[in-house]
């Protein structure tokens, strides 16, 4: 607020000293339309720059140091950065990365021993298996639904309600409907225990169904753990998500030039060959930005595996580590947590752009 | 040999023109493209009804389920679990109808558990309508002054034109490319420092700024307005603050309308900023950071957490009846502006 203040005085001065400088009315209005132009942004520039740009210098700074909450105030801490990067505990010696290099080799597991940081990544890359399925689900809905029917807009809103729902409801309900003789297993005629925790057991698909099969994939613990687990964070993700993606391609299937679409039916093209050649690359550019966003919000998972099955190895995403690291407890290292922030975001940054790279490498 | 050949050909034939014929009725045609285009609607119409209304029972079923939760009677030790676990369309033991003997339960039994005692197992003095406004607290404010603040920025990115406007345009859409998760930490810290943590403000202030999302999605509408208004208006002598209040506010409301709902029903459901921001012994947890902490006090007798997912999801859900011709327009339209 008080920069806002600041920034006001510094513009009525310029006003002040440059009006009369200027010579005829055009000029003036033109600068009048500057100010008002910076005025009427400055709240969100403000915003933004405080509690996005500057909050990430500092979350970048926080992860080259030692800083705890019991050290007082971050600012008078980051003032002092050079005196205050971290020290190696064994040698002594500066080691900035300190907090990196620990996030990539601390390991975790009794009977199964793995790489935290990989553990983490693999639960949070198995979510986003939900995106292919999320696509192909709403762009089918969506084709149904741009028909010519009558009540489309009832499908819609009903599609859509999963997505305003909160989170903490949903999982509520679905912790009971994937339970052992709930209703899902009821309706499908199974008895599959979803939600069972492996904990730190090494897991394996017939430890966890029971099954009999042989081979080396069905015994491997690496992918089997908490897979059902996962599985159902997949479902909800799915559920939850659809009806946004289905709005988005309804609003892409309307732009899909339409004498093309008849051309090709004139000339005996069928319902297929229609979609895959007219529709579809009409719809590259929504599919590609459907898979952009999803990508980057499926990195970000936290809510979900954390409500369903509290912190856990086997299912939580990445978030969780900084969350476990950073934010939790008594006295958490939020210096560690700072740094696996931004070990996130590289992975993110460098996801997106190779996807952008994928997609200049396409067109050309 | 040949007679053989022909004797198949023909027994295959009368079928299949059978088939064929059934075919042209259904419109699917593969030889004669003799089918109706009246039929082939009607028949592709209800298969697309069909599996619309397939898929609909999907989206659907889990909040009927809630509903029908709600009101099952699970306060009775015993048999507590196994009325919710095996409740496909209705409990077998509900309010409405509780086991003989049990008095003083009312068809809103649940409800009232969560109205009265529920909250204050948290700690005391906490209560649910204190949770309840600390939710109306965090949605309304900041999202009415955020989305002003935004739709303000918005003019003046499409309406106003002046000297490093598309720099410090990009440079705010730029933000989105910092996940939240990772400034978590130093916003945790900066907000701790602050003093923020203990009194709500963490869930307040930043909100109140705006959100370039939003401002994007503004400015994209504004754009479709003629400008020669606000010329119309400075030649009357209006400043630009009296053009944006008494004209571009009024004419862009649908887009800010839809905007604010969206971002109240973001806001409403913030588990996430509650959880990671405010104590959770604090007073100014919202509503669903408080129904997760309830849970510990409730594992047994489930419904009362069935009853308040209900409770938390029903304003959202009437708003978005209410508001949903807006905000489908409002997110169709962002959707092709990709």
């Amino acid at each position: 607020m008080e920069t806002v203040g600041a920034e006001r005085a510094v513009t009525d001065e310029k006003t002040a000293a440059g009006a009369p400088r200027k010579r005829g009315r055009v000029s003036r209005k033109k600068l009048q339309e500057n100010l008002w132009g910076w005025a009427f942004c400055l709240p969100l520039i403000v915003g933004t720059v405080w509690f996005v740009y500057i909050a990430f210098v500092m979350a970048l700074m926080l992860s080259f140091t030692n800083y705890t909450l019991l050290r007082g105030s971050m600012l008078e801490y980051l003032g002092n950065f050079a005196s205050n990067i971290v020290k190696d505990p064994n040698t002594g010696a500066l080691s900035p990365f300190y907090w990196y290099r620990q996030a990539f080799v601390y390991e975790i597991g009794e009977t199964y021993v793995m790489n935290e940081l990989g553990a983490h990544l693999f639960n949070t890359v198995f979510y986003m298996a939900g995106i292919p399925v999320g696509i192909g689900l709403a762009m089918f809905f969506a084709v149904c639904m741009t028909r010519d029917i009558k009540g489309g807009n009832l499908f819609r809103v009903l599609y859509y309600l999963p997505c305003v729902a909160s989170v903490v409801s949903v999982v509520f309900t679905f912790r009971i409907l994937f339970d052992t003789n709930g209703a899902v297993n009821r309706i499908l005629g199974i008895d599959l225990n979803w939600l069972q925790q492996t904990g730190n057991q090494a897991a394996t698909w017939n430890s966890l169904t029971g099954s009999n099969a042989a081979g080396a994939f069905m015994n491997d613990p690496f992918w089997c753990q908490g897979f059902f687990q996962k599985l159902v964070i997949v479902i909800m993700a799915v559920w939850k998500g659809l009806g946004a993606t289905i709005l988005l391609y309804i609003a892409g299937l309307s732009g899909v030039n339409g004498a093309t679409k008849e051309a090709a039916q004139i000339d005996g093209a069928n319902g297929g060959q229609i979609f895959r050649k007219v529709v579809l690359p009409d719809l590259y550019p929504v599919i590609f930005y459907n898979v952009v966003t999803a990508v980057i919000g499926g990195m970000q998972i936290y809510t979900e595996p954390v409500l369903l099955f509290g912190e856990s190895y086997m299912t939580s995403g990445f978030v969780s580590l900084i969350w476990r690291y950073g934010l939790s407890g008594n006295n958490p290292n939020n210096a560690k947590g700072a740094a696996y922030g931004m070990i996130l975001a590289v992975i993110i940054f460098a996801l997106t752009m190779f996807q952008f790279w994928l997609d200049s490498r396409n067109k050309d | 040999m040949e007679e053989k050949q022909r004797a198949s050909s023909e027994a295959e034939s009368a079928p299949r023109r059978a088939w064929d014929a059934v075919c042209a009725f259904f419109g699917i045609s593969t030889k004669t493209r003799r089918a109706s285009r009246k039929r082939v609607k009607l028949v592709g119409d209800v298969l697309t009804y069909a599996v619309l209304i397939v898929g609909a029972f999907f989206m659907v079923y889990p909040f009927w389920w809630m509903l029908a939760g709600s009101f099952a009677y699970t306060a009775e030790r015993g048999t507590q679990g196994d009325i919710l676990n095996n409740m496909i369309w209705w409990p077998s033991v509900s309010t409405f109808m509780p086991p003989a003997g049990v008095v003083g339960v009312g068809a809103f039994f649940n409800y009232a558990e969560v109205f009265t005692n529920a909250f204050g197992k948290l700690s005391s003095g906490f209560t649910f309508w204190r949770a309840l406004f600390n939710n109306l607290l965090y949605s309304v404010v900041p999202v009415s002054v955020g989305v002003i603040t935004s739709a303000s920025a918005a003019f003046s990115f499409a309406k106003l034109d002046w000297k490093g406007r598309n720099v410090v345009f990009y440079f705010l859409l730029a933000a989105i490319m910092i996940p939240g998760p990772s400034i978590m930490v130093s916003q945790f810290v900066m907000y701790d420092n602050l003093g923020w943590r203990t009194n709500g403000l963490v869930l307040i202030v930043p909100g109140m700024f705006g959100s370039i999302m939003t401002a994007f999605f503004i400015r994209q509408f504004l754009f479709g307005l003629p400008t020669s208004i606000i010329e119309a208006a400075q030649i009357d002598g209006a400043g630009y603050p009296r053009v944006f209040v008494g004209f571009i506010l009024p004419l862009a409301l649908p887009a800010i309308m839809a905007q604010a709902v969206l971002s109240f029903m973001g806001c409403w459901n913030n588990y996430l900023g509650s959880f990671i921001m405010i104590p959770p012994q604090s007073e100014w947890i919202n509503l669903p950071h408080a129904i997760v902490l309830m849970e510990k006090s409730y594992e047994g007798n489930y419904a009362v957490m069935i009853a308040a997912s209900v409770i938390c999801v029903l304003p959202v859900m009437v708003l978005f009846a209410c508001f949903q011709k807006l905000i489908i327009g409002s997110l169709m339209l962002t959707g092709s502006k990709e």
